[in-house]
């Protein structure tokens, strides 16, 4: 019995706002079953060799794009809001199949702009360096109102993207998406989309970093792996369309 | 020229990820009091440390006048 009388009279807390933690993020994991930065590095390495693999039979194999692509974002579903307890298994076969879809739609782009793969290639792993250095130096600081702008950036080009996918039923669409689309209002959404793109790769830093002060499940490296490679498949594909617009110039 | 410049940005980027991916991040980044809490820690910056520990745990004891006598 508890000599504060508050508690005695109401118990503990039951609010789970007040009590959520993560689970298994306890301190009692013995250290080689811990999250740690070694790991979730090397297990991205792993995820962009299966795409690089991957998007070399896309390349080869078009016609596999598409069923590769509807796979793949199953596959993200199913890791995100099912189990990220089997991102191991899942994140691999993601980081594959989306190879496969990147292949082929890099082949068109391809076709009708020599050399832009390259060029989108160069610029997708530029970017992802120069902002881990301003990340691990401290130039940028990811804080909460940082990841609600990010949040809420992300949700209106979702809405965006959607709204285009619909009226693309219908015969029209949003011609400032389209990647021949060569008008400035649309090469400047298209700069703006890839700002923030290249500004979720912070955040899948900072969640990466702090899960292994936290010392999560091993799993979670697979995770964090697998985070960082939708972000860049993400960049990649609007650094792809944004040249598309500039070279259609 | 510009394939040759844009695969040694590729190839340069990536060693970078893999080697600086590894190392912890700078202790401006990682001791500060506005850091995204994702996982509901009760993790805090070293000045919120420093004042947790100057609270003494222990049990309350009532005292009254007659017993300080």
């Amino acid at each position: 019995m508890s000599r504060h009388s508050a508690l005695n009279r109401f118990g503990r807390s039951a609010n789970p706002a007040f009590t959520r933690g993560f689970e298994g993020s306890s301190e009692t994991l013995p250290l080689n079953e811990r999250m740690t930065l070694d790991g979730a590095v090397n297990k991205t390495g792993i995820l962009l060799a299966l795409c690089f693999s991957g998007a070399a039979i896309g390349w080869n194999i078009p016609a596999l794009m598409f069923p590769a692509m509807i796979v793949g974002f199953i596959l993200a579903m199913v890791t995100i809001f099912r189990s990220k307890e089997k991102a191991s298994s899942t994140a691999p076969l993601y980081a594959l199949s989306q190879g496969i879809f990147l292949g082929g739609i890099t082949l068109m782009y391809e076709n009708m702009f020599e050399g832009i793969a390259i060029q989108a290639i160069g610029l997708t792993f530029g970017i992802l360096a120069s902002l881990l250095v301003c990340y691990k130096s401290g130039l940028i600081k990811p804080t909460e109102n940082f990841r609600l702008m990010i949040g809420a950036a992300i949700g209106g080009i979702f809405i965006l993207y959607l709204v285009s996918f619909i009226m693309s039923f219908f015969g029209s669409g949003i011609t400032l998406l389209s990647p021949t689309n060569s008008s400035w209002m649309s090469i400047g959404i298209s700069a703006a989309i890839v700002c923030i793109a290249s500004l979720s790769l912070v955040l899948d830093f900072d969640f990466i970093e702090e899960g292994a002060e936290q010392g999560l499940p091993k799993y979670m490296e697979w995770y964090g792996a697998f985070s960082l490679m939708v972000t860049l498949i993400w960049l990649y594909l609007e650094i792809l369309r944004l040249l598309s617009k500039i070279r259609s110039r | 020229m510009n394939t040759i410049f844009f695969s040694l940005l590729a190839i340069f980027s990536l060693f970078i990820f893999m080697n600086l991916g590894k190392i912890k991040a700078s202790k401006k980044q990682t001791d500060r009091d506005n850091r995204i809490n994702r996982f509901g820690s009760k993790r805090g910056t070293v000045n919120q440390k420093q004042n947790r520990s100057k609270i003494i745990e222990g049990e309350a004891e009532e005292i009254n006048d007659e017993a300080e006598k």
